[in-house]
């Protein structure tokens, strides 16, 4: 198929004619001299410097090749900010969890909880309550103190037999009360 | 022996005459012969020109080009192989300053499309104009028809339909396949014809 037309073809040869014209050629050759002449004299062609460092970037392979690299890169670059972003999505996430617990469950709240917990006969949803590695610390170390205390006051009360014998009467009043009320 | 290369030169837009490159003049610039080269510019100029011209459309930036493939030819003649390659290289050298020239000219675009200018041409294509073209006024038209090509169709139209050279040659010139340099001749050659076709 041909594009072009008659009107075409008579624009086109009426540019073919006219070739253009140059007035003022001699200006072009001083310039150009000068211009010569004034690298001629410096001793340093800057621009075969830079042609010989950057000259490289007009290879047409070397080109295509930067710009597949580069593309790429890019590529690359996109898959591992959002790889990096999902992560800190999760501990992020993860972090709220933890603050959650700390804010929402204090001791206070723990000790309520485990009392429901122990009230209902281990009935109550486990996942209701949330509490740190912290806080479970902290609990078993009070529990280990309050069992040594214990066996402390065990053998207190097993080595001195009048204590024992009014502790014992001690509490026989005290369960006694407690029935009553 | 010496060679000589054929350029064409026109010194008035009517008169044709053949300029014959002696190998010798290139062989001694290429030695370093400063004082030869203003004879080498001297005949090179006017068909540098004429490609950049034609390529730019803008008489001003077509010195500028000219005057910078001239420095570059300078510069870089030691390099080509032979002396019979200056005519494709100095070509080669044009096009690509013409591609500099165009790129930075795209992020100032100065060139506005009037109905003048096609008024213009339409008066000179329906008249059948047998004289040439001033340099404004073919500055105007290549302009108005090329606006629209990238600047691989501007260089392949120009080498082509206005400078009459074959493909094989234009393929050497630009460094694109033939098949490449047929594609965008006829995307050129279409686009052109559209517009001629549209507003003349």
């Amino acid at each position: 198929m041909k594009p072009e037309s008659e009107k075409y073809n008579k624009v086109v040869n009426l540019l073919r004619e006219s070739k253009p014209v140059l007035v003022s050629s001699d200006d072009i050759e001083r310039e150009v001299m000068n211009r010569l002449k004034r690298v001629h004299h410096s001793g340093l062609y800057l621009s075969e410097v830079v042609d010989f460092l950057f000259g490289w970037v007009y290879i047409g392979w070397v080109r295509r090749s930067l710009i597949a690299a580069s593309i790429v890169l890019v590529f690359v670059f996109i898959y591992q900010q959002s790889i990096i972003l999902k992560r800190i999505d999760v501990l992020s996430r993860q972090a709220v969890i933890i603050d959650k617990e700390n804010v929402v469950t204090p001791s206070v709240e723990i000790e309520r909880l485990l009392t429901v917990y122990k009230n209902s006969g281990g009935r109550f949803p486990s996942k209701t309550i949330t509490i740190s590695e912290r806080q479970i610390k902290e609990l078993m170390e009070s529990v280990n103190e309050l069992q040594i205390k214990y066996k402390e006051l065990e053998e207190l009360i097993e080595g001195d037999p009048e204590l024992k014998k009014l502790i014992e009467k001690k509490l026989i009043e005290y369960n006694r009360l407690r029935i009553n009320l | 022996m010496f060679f000589t290369l054929l350029l064409n030169k026109r010194l008035n837009s009517t008169i044709q005459q053949s300029i014959l490159i002696d190998i010798k003049l290139i062989e001694e610039c290429r030695g370093g012969n400063f004082n030869n080269f203003r004879k080498l510019v001297e005949l090179t100029t006017p068909f540098a020109y004429s490609v950049a011209f034609r390529m730019l459309g803008n008489e001003e930036q077509a010195k500028d080009v000219v005057q910078e493939t001239m420095v570059t030819i300078w510069q870089k003649l030691k390099k080509i192989k032979t002396a019979e390659v200056y005519k494709t290289w100095i070509y080669r050298v044009v096009v690509n300053k013409c591609y500099d020239q165009m790129r930075k000219r795209k992020r100032n675009p100065e060139f506005i499309a009037d109905e003048l200018t096609w008024a213009l041409i339409a008066n000179k294509v329906s008249e059948g104009a047998s004289e040439a073209l001033e340099n404004s006024e073919t500055s105007k038209i290549i302009s108005l028809l090329t606006e629209r090509l990238s600047p691989k169709q501007k260089a392949v139209f120009v080498l082509s339909d206005l400078e009459g050279m074959s493909n094989d040659k234009i393929s050497e010139i630009t460094g694109i396949s033939k098949s490449a340099v047929k594609a965008n001749l006829y995307h050129a050659r279409k686009s052109i014809s559209e517009r001629v076709e549209k507003y003349i």
